[in-house]
Formats: C-alpha cells, structure tokens, sequence
C-alpha cells in the first residue's frame, strides 16, 4: 500500500518534470557600486525555449527581484548541460 | 627737439589696461585648462565598464573564481579612479597657485615698465610734481611729500596761480594783483604782480632747492644730496 503511494508520488514527480519545458538558459548579470558579476543558470518555461530574445523577456524580471541586473543570455540547453554546468552557477532559478 | 609728449597718467593708463588684459587672459587660459583636465580626466565608472565589457566578451568565464578575480580587478579600477580624483584636486589647486603667481608676475612686470618709464621721465625734468597741496591756513604748501612754509602773500600769488592754472587761463602780473588786492586791473601796475610772482619765487626757490639739493641732516649739518659723480670742478 505505502509502496504505491510511493511509486505514485514518483510518477507524478516524473510527469511534472517532463510536462515542464526541462529548458534552461545561462545568464550573466551585474550589480553596481561596488560591481559585482554573476553568472548563473535559469529555468524557462516552454515559451520563452525558442530564442535568447524570448529567453531574456521572461528571465530579466526575474534576476532583477533578487536584486540582479541582467547583462546578457549566453546560450539555452536542457536537463543534461544543466547538470554539467550547474556546478559553476554563482545562483539558480528554478521555477516553482 | 622735443620727444613725443606723454604724460605720467598716459603710461599709468597704458599700464592699467595691460594689466587688465594680461590678468584675463591668464585667467581665461587657465580657466580652459581646467575645464579640459576636467573632461579629460576618467570617471569612476569607466573602470567598471571595462570590466564588465570583458565579463560580457568572454563567454569563459564562468567559473566563480575567475568572477571573483574580475570583482577584485574591478575594486582595484575604482579605488584608483579614488587616487585620480584626489590627483584633480590636486592639479586644480596647483592651477589656481599658478594663476595667482602669473597675474602677479604680470602686474609686477607691467608696474616695473612704467615706474622705468616714469624714472626716465623725472630723470629729464628734474623735478616731477605729483600732487601739489595749497593749505591757506597754515600758510604751507605741499609739492610731493616736501612741505613748505610761506608767507601770507606767497601763499595768496600761489593760489591765485593755481586757480587759474585749473582754469587753463594765462595771468598778466597786472590780472594777479587786481586778484589780490581786490582792485580793477586797469588800476593796478604790472610791476607789482611781477614782485609777487618773485618773491614766491624766492621763498619757494630757496626752500626746494634746500631740500632737493642742500640736505639738512639733522645736528650734523648739510650736505650736498646729490651723486659725486656728477660733480665737476674746473
């Protein structure tokens, strides 16, 4: 019994996950006075997967609420380059 | 032959508009200097922008090492763009020293050219009379910085000579005896004004030449003032 549950929680974990767009963006931003650099990876809903340019309409609002300004989108890519290039990223936004 | 004539007020005149034109255009020069250190000279933000062009350049850098080094990079552009802005402060403050000593190395230079040519002036005439002061109640005149005592009546030829002198008018011995006696001219001898004009001559003569040439030093005795250069006996 528990173990369905379980198993179920799982799949619905997994459909989620693969119902959301697994696309991601790397970005770099800045803040001013003293200037500070960041470079860090953000997750984009299925929409904004197209272009950079869409990419930067949708993460711009984002990084600017914590406080961050966004100089530029380096490149998108999905679940896999964003578990290698994770280990670099100075901040993470995922989406809830 | 006479030179040029040019009076001592012509050249103080001359000298004053140097002056004022010497001390603006040493003004506007410097003023302009300023105005161009200023804008030339980087602003605190440059430093940053530098670096962040670099960060955006260089797709690389990722890595959160490599990120804080261009931080540190960044806060060591801004802490001497600090350094750069005392250093203005202090150029500025060199440039208003300088300006401060070239208008007075200018009116120096334009006080010496005239007081040279002011010398060569009295060197000619002898005896330059700058301010000449009539006081009838004392009975005393004043020609530079010498005081003279006169009579009564030298005092009265003097002053009825200096009024017409304001005047610009021209008095026969006869004009200056009806002014001060009180008569008509017709009545009066031009023998008598002629008198007053010597005996003014006389006591004031006497005087200057006492104080320009026989000096009085006091409980020594008297000598005489001048360079013994240019003194030759035959």
């Amino acid at each position: 019994m528990k173990n369905t549950i379980i198993t179920a929680a799982f799949l619905v974990l997994a459909l989620a996950g693969q119902a959301s767009a697994q696309c991601y963006a790397d970005y770099k931003a800045k803040q001013d006075n003293p200037l500070r650099l960041q470079y860090g990876i953000i997750e984009l809903p299925q929409a904004a997967c197209a272009s950079p340019q869409a990419a930067r309409t949708y993460a711009e609002p984002v990084i600017a609420r914590s406080g961050w300004t966004l100089l530029q989108i380096e490149s998108i890519f999905d679940e896999t380059e964003f578990q290698r290039r994770s280990a670099n990223a100075g901040a993470i936004h995922l989406r809830q | 032959m006479p030179g040029p004539s040019i009076s001592a007020s012509d050249i103080s005149r001359l000298g004053n508009r140097a002056v004022i034109w010497g001390i603006a255009a040493i003004v506007g020069v410097l003023a302009l200097t300023a105005v161009l250190l200023f804008l030339n000279l980087p602003d605190a933000g440059a430093f940053n922008a530098r670096v962040e062009r670099v960060f955006i350049e260089n797709a690389d850098l990722t890595s959160q090492a490599e990120i804080k080094l261009l931080e540190i990079l960044a806060q060591s552009g801004t802490a001497f763009s600090e350094t750069l802005v005392s250093y203005r402060i202090v150029i500025f403050v060199l440039l208003i020293f300088a300006t401060g000593l070239l208008v007075t190395s200018l009116v120096m230079i334009v006080m010496l050219i005239v007081l040279n040519r002011r010398m060569a002036m009295v060197e000619k005439q002898g005896l330059q009379v700058s301010q000449l002061v009539i006081d009838r109640a004392t009975n005393s005149v004043a020609i530079n910085d010498m005081e003279f005592k006169l009579t009564p009546a030298a005092v009265e030829t003097l002053a009825v000579l200096a009024e017409a002198r304001i005047d610009d008018e021209v008095l026969t011995g006869a004009a200056i005896e009806a002014v001060i006696s009180g008569r008509q001219e017709i009545d009066c001898d031009e023998a008598a004004g002629a008198t007053r004009i010597k005996r003014l001559r006389d006591t004031l003569g006497n005087q200057l030449i006492s104080e320009v040439l026989v000096k009085n030093i006091a409980r020594q005795g008297y000598m005489l003032a001048i360079d013994s250069k240019v003194i030759l006996l035959r």
